[in-house]
């Protein structure tokens, strides 16, 4: 049987500027899905998932970007990642954030 | 040959469990290239309506642990004990917070129960910045001590007990690497006091800010047992030696009876073990188990596990 994880990195936590998840790490996995809910907060934020060799340097894992609106759930999938995810995100407005992190082996 | 020989004849051949000392019976042994085996993120309650906002502040946030390589900015991936995967807790770069692993069972029985592991603490390496980051707490970086040790709170292993008609207590053992002025002190402490709890806030008795110590918040509330211990940091935050932890506690008598921390062993029999003065639903015969790590600086603070094996002589 497959291992899995799902990781709360941000419980209804509430965000007026950019921010950055915690680093999580993820060797084990060899996929990874994001799902990012607005669950409070008239504010809209853009998501970009990024990678780390280290866990402390950051850079993104591709161009694309997510945009979440007021209480909207948006999910996307990251491949191709290293040992480390996290998302970057740009506010606009407020925004009460519920980010999962669902990985398998 | 006596059942007890067959025993230990076994687990001394055993390479994965003749690192440790089980009692009769082993109700969990947990390697972590194996997953989670159920040590998970610590939430405070809430309402009817999942309504996260009724956690309490200061058990909202204490982080989902993670299956870590031990990777590293300068070597890699160091690894585990046992393999490549360690459970980490990791905490927020902000002082005071704390990360919980809490691992849930019943008990069936009464009497000595006892949690060993193959533990490491240490801070998220800093990377960049002036000389002044050379200096931090009592370290001036010499070439063999290093400021990252400094940044390194506590950790804490404790339970959460309940039974015989509801009556709820804690046995803790936490280890103060430093003070929240980031001086050395490298103790091992545990708190005269029982946790707050989220009844009591519900209650209107207590209500604590986000990054309080949900342990004990009050440092008067803790005294130290046995000596002074310094542990094997070594040096840089990217090193990581496995420290063996025997923790005994008895709940029978609802005491603790022994910590060993590699070869010191510190009787506890006379460690305080407060109950609570109110009767708890819900939770009979509640056997849980919790490690924490608290950063008392504005670095991250890790604890990493190896393995844990819960055994009892019941």
């Amino acid at each position: 049987m497959r291992q899995s994880m799902t990781a709360v990195l941000e419980r209804d936590t509430t965000f007026d500027t950019r921010f950055a998840t915690e680093p999580y790490e993820v060797a084990w996995a060899s996929e990874a899905r994001w799902f990012v809910q607005h669950v409070g907060g008239d504010g809209t934020a853009t998501y970009v998932t990024q990678v780390s060799p280290d866990g402390i340097t950051w850079c993104d894992l591709d161009g694309a970007e997510h945009v979440v609106e007021p209480g909207k759930l948006v999910s996307w999938p990251a491949a191709g990642f290293g040992h480390w995810l996290r998302l970057r995100a740009k506010v606009e407005g407020s925004v009460q954030v519920r980010i999962h992190l669902a990985v398998k082996a | 040959m006596t059942t007890s020989d067959v025993r230990a004849a076994l687990l001394s051949a055993d390479p994965k469990l003749s690192k440790f000392s089980p009692l009769p019976r082993i109700l969990a042994f947990d390697e972590f290239d194996s997953g989670t085996h159920g040590w998970t993120e610590l939430l405070g309650n809430y309402n009817g309506r999942g309504d996260l906002s009724t956690v309490d502040d200061h058990m909202r946030d204490f982080r989902p642990p993670q299956l870590s390589a031990c990777n590293f900015f300068d070597i890699g991936t160091h690894g585990a004990l046992s393999g490549t995967y360690a459970l980490k807790l990791a905490t927020r770069p902000y002082k005071g917070h704390t990360a919980v692993a809490i691992r849930r069972l019943t008990m069936s029985g009464r009497g000595l129960v006892q949690l060993e592991t193959y533990f490491a603490f240490k801070s998220e390496a800093t990377l960049g910045g002036g000389s002044e980051l050379d200096t931090f707490g009592d370290v001036q970086w010499d070439g063999n001590t290093h400021p990252s040790e400094a940044q390194f709170g506590a950790f804490t292993v404790a339970t959460d007990l309940c039974g015989d008609g509801g009556l709820r207590y804690h046995t803790v053992a936490r280890y103060q690497n430093t003070d929240m002025d980031n001086h050395f002190t490298r103790r091992w402490m545990a708190p005269t006091v029982p946790e707050p709890t989220p009844r009591e806030h519900f209650e209107g008795k207590v209500k604590l800010e986000y990054a309080a110590d949900f342990t004990a918040p009050n440092p008067e509330d803790w005294q130290p047992f046995g000596e002074p211990q310094e542990l094997c940091y070594n040096e840089v935050p990217t090193k990581v030696n496995w420290h063996y932890l025997r923790w005994l506690v008895d709940t029978d008598k609802r005491r603790n009876v022994e910590l060993q921390v590699n070869d010191r062993v510190m009787d506890m029999r006379d460690v305080p073990v407060p109950p609570y003065e109110e009767r708890y639903e819900t939770l009979e015969n509640l056997l849980n188990f919790y490690f924490s790590v608290r950063t008392h600086s504005s670095v991250r603070n890790f604890l990493f596990l190896d393995s844990v094996l819960i055994s009892v002589d019941w």
